[in-house]
Order: structure tokens, then C-alpha cells, then sequence
């Protein structure tokens, strides 16, 4: 019975798969220079504009619950509380989209050179696919508990986020060329 | 029904002579050598099953049929080969790692009919050759899905012959592996609908290569492969941008 429901899902998978793979629309030309500016611009956008570091603070402060419980009437507290699930929810939101940003962006470049090492893409996606299920899974925990309930979930998704750094990291070793400075040649060539 | 399969078997016999001359008439042959000889030795085992159809007892037919259908399933995982080699010309990385689980798959299903052999004597080959062909059509599918996977995933590119050529094989094998896979367990009562579904999905394929294969298109032109330090320039920012995601993160927990 294994043997019957593995191979028609097989079948099934194959069938389903080419439905979708015929209606793929043609992939953009992620190498053009005009390509490029734009990615540079959604980094830019990621690190400056959809993270700054006092909102994230203000959001996960827990000051202001403290302050709220023991200076206003119950209706403000729920009314707070509810403001401040919205606003998590939002900020979570939008740290997935940059993820995905990320991981498009990655896949766009990663493509153009012939020579990948597979393992640390199999990795690197892994870390892509846990990074992006605790940012659901964060989404999930606010809106059922509210946004002061995800300590132990925030913590595996900063733990994913930091695998993919490090593999990120040693994807590129490979590449490193003498004196150059990455973040910088990158930079410098964007303000050009 | 019967009628209706020899029809549908018929005009799948005209349509690889149709590929076949249009891929001389083109010179395309040599562009796509696997698949033409694929197609060729189906035609030409197809027209020799028919004329020993008529000649040979049903056993011994049965008995060519299986072995002559393994014959065309080998060089079926030559075509896989070639469309990987097509599609990932540039890509070496990506074509490897489809040959290595086309090999694992290949590797798998043939250790595990040489145990079969080996070690059960009951067990014969040319008896379970249906069960033999499903496993191969397995391993066929699942080198297809993962060039559909690594094309989507990587955004490459795909010319209109070599889309035609996936396309074309996918059915027939999906279809293959669904028909196949019920004929196995539900037995003799579905054979009648297996000798319909078999050719209808062939002739299916066929058509789809007619259409993708009609003139020659060259793969598409991929970008040139960028400098080093533009790629090492650009993930560095990806990394650092990654490294903003897990500061944010970490700040979370302790409110």
C-alpha cells in the first residue's frame, strides 16, 4: 500500500509540477546593470529603511506594558494591547518580505556564476525556509498571545538568521579577492 | 477500445516520422543526438513489435515487448541527460548535482532489483518487468522534477525545444508511473484501460515535441558571468543586510 500511494504521488507530483513549469512566466534578466541598480536599492531599503533599530525597540518595549498596566483603566490596557499586536504583526510582516527580498535576490545572482557549491545553497535555503517559518510562526504567536509572548520563538529565528549569515559568509570565501573590501566596493559603487 | 489503440498507436508511429524528417530536413539531429535516437528506436521497435505481433505467440510478444521497452527506458534516461546538459550548460554546478540524484535514483532501484535477483528465487524479472518499468519511471521523474525545481528556483531560462522536450517527457512519464503503478495493484481489470492510456499519452508527448521541436531555437542568451568582486561586493551587503535581520530579532526577546 506504501508503494502504491509513493509512486501516484510521484506521478502526481510530476503531473502538477509540469502544469506550473508550462505556465512559468519568462525569469527577468537578473544580470542587467539595471537589475543590479535595483537590487542594491532593495538592500538599501532592507538595512536603512524597513529595520531601523528604534523601532524595533519601541515596538518590544516592555516598559510601556508595565507603565500602561499600572497606570491606566482596563479599556486603554486591552485597547493598548491590541494597538501593540497590530503594530508587531505589521513589523513582522514586513521582516518576512525582507527575508524573501533577500532570498530572491540571492537566487538572482547565485544563478549567474556557473560554479555554486551546492551544499551551502542546500544550506543556505534551508536556513532561508526557518527563517521565513519562525517569521510565520511569529506572526501566528501575536496574533493568538499577543506581541510580549514569543521570547523562545524570536530566539530560534535570530538562531536560523544567524546560520545563514555564517553560510553566507563561507559561500563567499571562495571568492575573496585580495584587498578588497566587500561592503565597501559595493557602496562605493552605488554612490557612483 | 481496441480499435480506438491501434489508431491512437498508428498515428503515434506517423508523428515520430514526422519529427524525424523535419529534424533531418532542419538539421537538428546532431543538436538533440539522444533524443532523436530515442525516438528513433521507438519507431523502429514499434513497427517490429507490430509485425511480430502477427507472427509470434502471445507469451513470446509479451517477452519482447518488456525487453525491448526496457531498451527504450535506458536511452529515455539519456534524454534526461542531454536536456541537463542543454539547460544547464552554463550552470555546471546545477547540471552535477542532476546527474548525481539521477545516479542515486538509477543506483537505488537497481540494487534493490539485483537483491530482488539475488536473494529471492521466486522473484523473476521478465514476470515482474511492469513493477521493473515503474521504478525506472520513477527514477526518470524524479531527474525531471529536479530540473523543473533548480530551473524555478535559480529563474534560468528555457528555450522553446528544450521546454517542449520536459514537457513532452513529463507527461508521458507522470502518466506512465500513475497507469503503470494501478495496473500493478488493481491487476487484469485495468489492462484495457492501460493499453488506451499508454498510447494516448505517447501520442500526447509526441505532440508536444512537434510543436517545440517544429524549427530550431537556440538557448536562450544568459547575462555574462560577473566579476568576482562585483558578486563578493553585492552578497556582502546581502550578508550584512541578513546580519540587520538578526540584530532586530535578537533585540525581541528580552522585552
Amino acid at each position: 500500500m506504501i508503494q502504491l500511494i509513493l509512486s501516484l504521488f510521484v506521478g502526481l507530483v510530476l503531473v502538477v509540477s509540469l502544469y506550473f513549469f508550462a505556465r512559468r512566466a519568462k525569469p527577468s534578466a537578473e544580470g542587467s546593470a539595471q537589475q543590479l541598480r535595483e537590487a542594491r536599492q532593495t538592500l538599501d531599503s532592507l538595512q536603512y529603511g524597513l529595520l531601523p533599530n528604534d523601532l524595533v525597540e519601541r515596538i518590544f518595549a516592555r516598559e510601556d506594558l508595565e507603565y500602561v498596566f499600572s497606570a491606566a483603566p482596563p479599556d486603554v490596557q486591552s485597547l493598548f494591547l491590541a494597538d501593540r499586536k497590530n503594530v508587531a504583526l505589521g513589523w513582522v510582516r514586513r521582516v518576512r518580505a525582507a527575508v524573501l527580498e533577500l532570498m530572491r535576490f540571492h537566487r538572482g545572482h547565485a544563478r549567474l556564476h556557473a560554479r555554486l557549491s551546492f551544499s551551502t545553497e542546500i544550506r543556505l535555503a534551508l536556513n532561508f525556509a526557518g527563517l521565513l517559518t519562525a517569521c510565520r510562526l511569529l506572526q501566528i504567536t501575536f496574533y493568538l498571545r499577543g506581541p510580549y509572548a514569543a521570547p523562545g520563538m524570536v530566539r530560534t529565528a535570530a538562531a536560523a538568521a544567524s546560520r545563514v549569515c555564517s553560510i553566507s559568509e563561507n559561500s563567499l570565501a571562495f571568492l575573496n579577492v585580495k584587498g578588497v573590501d566587500p561592503l565597501n566596493s559595493g557602496a562605493a559603487r552605488h554612490r557612483a | 477500445m481496441e480499435i480506438l489503440s491501434q489508431v491512437v498507436a498508428y498515428a503515434g508511429l506517423l508523428i515520430e516520422a514526422v519529427i524525424l524528417v523535419r529534424a533531418i530536413q532542419c538539421k537538428t539531429f546532431s543538436r538533440y543526438s539522444i533524443f532523436y535516437t530515442y525516438l528513433l528506436t521507438v519507431l523502429v521497435t514499434s513497427v517490429f513489435l507490430e509485425i511480430a505481433s502477427r507472427m509470434v505467440t502471445p507469451p513470446v510478444y509479451a517477452l519482447l515487448y518488456w525487453r525491448l521497452q526496457l531498451v527504450t527506458l535506458a536511452l529515455g534516461c539519456g534524454v534526461i541527460v542531454e536536456i541537463s546538459t542543454h539547460i544547464f550548460a552554463r550552470h555546471v554546478s546545477l547540471d552535477r548535482f542532476v546527474r548525481w540524484v539521477a545516479i542515486i535514483t538509477f543506483g537505488a532501484i537497481f540494487l534493490a532489483f539485483a537483491i530482488h535477483v539475488a536473494f529471492l528465487p521466486h522473484w523473476k524479472p521478465v514476470a515482474n518487468a511492469a513493477e521493473l518499468e515503474r521504478d525506472l519511471r520513477i527514477a526518470q521523474a524524479t531527474a525531471l522534477l529536479s530540473i523543473v525545481f533548480l530551473t524555478g528556483y535559480y529563474g534560468i531560462e528555457i528555450g522553446k525545444n528544450m521546454k517542449g522536450l520536459i514537457l513532452g517527457f513529463g507527461v508521458y512519464v507522470g502518466v506512465s508511473i500513475i497507469s503503470l503503478t494501478l495496473r500493478i495493484f488493481v491487476g487484469i481489470q485495468f489492462s484495457p484501460i492501460w493499453k488506451l492510456i499508454g498510447p494516448f499519452s505517447y501520442t500526447a508527448a509526441l505532440l508536444i515535441w512537434t510543436v517545440a521541436l517544429w524549427s530550431y531555437e537556440p538557448a536562450p542568451a544568459s547575462p555574462p558571468e560577473p566579476t568576482d568582486v562585483d558578486y563578493r561586493g553585492l552578497a556582502g551587503r546581502t550578508r550584512q543586510a541578513l546580519g540587520s535581520i538578526q540584530e532586530q530579532l535578537d533585540r525581541t526577546p528580552d522585552r
